[in-house]
């Protein structure tokens, strides 16, 4: 299993170096960003609505994590 | 509020260099924020609750900010407590030991003693470190009658690229207790016969009495890393592993299995015992999650993925989608539709086997099974002014089980999984300062 696991960590860090290097020719300006200041566009936005509704799925489903981190600090599982 | 004229300029510059920046505008040029929402949450026949969230958010300056979120609920109503239905009324001791309760003939059992109060809270430090890299640490502490935890997280994230790329590590740790009512039960052990006629709702379950028993500890530990891209002007994208490993007290110390006589007793199927569940003391669980938000005529549309796997047998595909609709006058919809299938646990089985050799570990808890679940939502918006948003919004959450290997004698004539429908409501305020 702890080679599984390490297994998939390094694919990860592999994967992310390869994304970060092709990142870099993609992306935007800094005057071209307006649409991204948008209130609906930033990654915390709903937060309070998806926090709720990971505590509704962490409650009925064995799953956890992905947007946020995972499990604990409720005995509803 | 009437703003001096240095005070106009200086607001009008941070406006703009959020903006230049790619921060939200009106976020940094206001000083802090309150989300506040309630949840109405009523599962058919079962569980009903109430949630209420108070989320804080201040900007001290430029390099700090902190956030402080409280979130209080209750919930009261039936749960399946995990034993198969029977042609007889099924009498069940209750938590505690000293009451009982009943489960009508040809019914899913249900535990109908549930009720509980939580509080939870949790704060968060953000701080600068220079114009691309940013740290935070938190702190969460809930409480519920039978359970506590107390946890730290924390995280880095440095952005690259003119700033299109940003990189994140987070971490957090929590230590939990579960106080059973009555102790802890051991594993496989026979529940007691209630001490007295038990009858229907004696009311002494898990909100009364809580944390009678032994406190049992469990340690949850979650690393992840993420990857933030801005693609172009209108697209932006998420990817995130996540790993987390529990160990410690994993059991649900409500949940039993009924063991059943097998084909050659009198009546096939029908509970001579019920017991307490047993699961693994360990479990390591990783997921991938991808996400692409973009800005489509005037609206934007959130697509996102997640692939989950853990060390106990369950594989889960989760895709939710989530589109801002803006309409006339400030106002704006969001439909929400989520689909999810997850894979049972190795060790799942809906009931045992009398004169069958009993394996290692055991649950009939439903949320181990095997079962797909929809969500369907609708959000109505309403940007009253430019600090005020209210919100209102209705949710159906329904689960449906997988039909399992054919059952035992009578068990054959019920469906054994419990069908779940849950309607929601919501009404959020969010208020600008």
């Amino acid at each position: 299993m702890k080679t599984i696991i390490r297994v998939m960590l390094l694919v990860s860090i592999v994967a992310a170096a390869a994304l970060l290097g092709a990142c870099s020719t993609v992306g935007v300006e800094v005057w071209e960003r307006d649409i991204m200041a948008k209130t609906e566009m930033q990654p915390d936005y709903n937060s309070v609505d998806r926090a709720l509704d990971d505590h509704i799925y962490f409650s009925k489903e064995a799953s956890s994590g992905g947007r946020g981190l995972g499990g604990g600090g409720c005995g509803c599982n | 509020m009437q703003l001096n004229r240095p005070e106009r300029i200086r607001t009008a510059v941070t406006a703009c260099t959020a903006a230049l920046l790619g921060t939200s505008a009106n976020a940094s040029a206001q000083a802090g924020k309150v989300d506040s929402s309630l949840l109405i949450y009523s599962e058919v026949n079962r569980v009903q609750a109430a949630e209420g969230v108070v989320d804080f958010k201040k900007t001290v300056n430029e390099r700090r900010s902190y956030g402080l979120r409280l979130v209080l609920d209750a919930l009261t109503g039936a749960s399946p407590n995990g034993a198969t239905p029977s042609t007889h009324v099924q009498t069940f001791t209750g938590a505690s030991g000293s009451t009982g309760y009943t489960a009508p003939a040809n019914e899913i059992p249900l535990d109908d003693t549930f009720t509980d109060k939580r509080l939870a809270l949790d704060g968060t430090l953000v701080e600068s470190l220079d114009r691309v890299t940013v740290v935070n640490a938190g702190g969460h502490f809930s409480i519920e009658h039978d359970y506590s935890s107390v946890g730290l997280s924390g995280g880095v994230s440095r952005d690259f690229n003119r700033r299109n790329t940003t990189l994140s590590l987070r971490g957090s740790y929590n230590h939990d207790t579960v106080s059973p009512i009555g102790g802890a039960p051991a594993p496989f052990g026979t529940m007691p016969p209630p001490t007295n006629n038990g009858g229907e709702g004696d009311g002494e379950g898990e909100g009364e009495g809580g944390g009678s028993g032994p406190g049992e500890g469990k340690n949850v530990g979650d690393v992840a890393v993420g990857l933030s891209q801005v693609i172009d002007r209108e697209t932006i994208f998420q990817f995130d592993y996540s790993y987390g490993r529990s160990s410690g007290y994993l059991n649900d110390p409500y949940k039993l299995l009924s063991l059943v006589q097998n084909e050659s007793d009198a009546e096939p199927g029908e509970p001579l015992a019920y017991l307490y569940e047993s699961r693994p003391d360990a479990r390591s669980r990783q997921s991938l999650f991808s996400e692409v938000r973009r800005y489509i005529a005037g609206g934007t549309v959130d697509v996102s993925y997640r692939y989950y796997w853990d060390d106990w047998g369950i594989r889960s595909n989760t895709v939710d989608f989530l589109s801002h609709l803006p309409i006339r006058g400030g106002r704006a919809l969001e439909p929400h539709v989520r689909w999810y299938r997850q894979s049972a646990a190795d060790f799942y089985t809906r009931y045992l086997v009398d004169g069958a050799s009993i394996p290692s570990y055991a649950s009939a808890d439903a949320r181990l099974a095997g079962f797909d679940a929809w969500t369907a939502g609708l959000k109505l918006s309403f940007t009253m002014n430019e600090f005020d948003v209210l919100s209102v919004g209705a949710e159906y959450y329904t689960q449906l089980g997988e039909r399992g290997p054919p059952a035992i004698g009578i068990l054959q004539n019920y469906d054994l999984f419990p069908k779940l429908d849950v309607f929601m409501l919501r009404v959020g305020f969010t208020h600008g300062f």
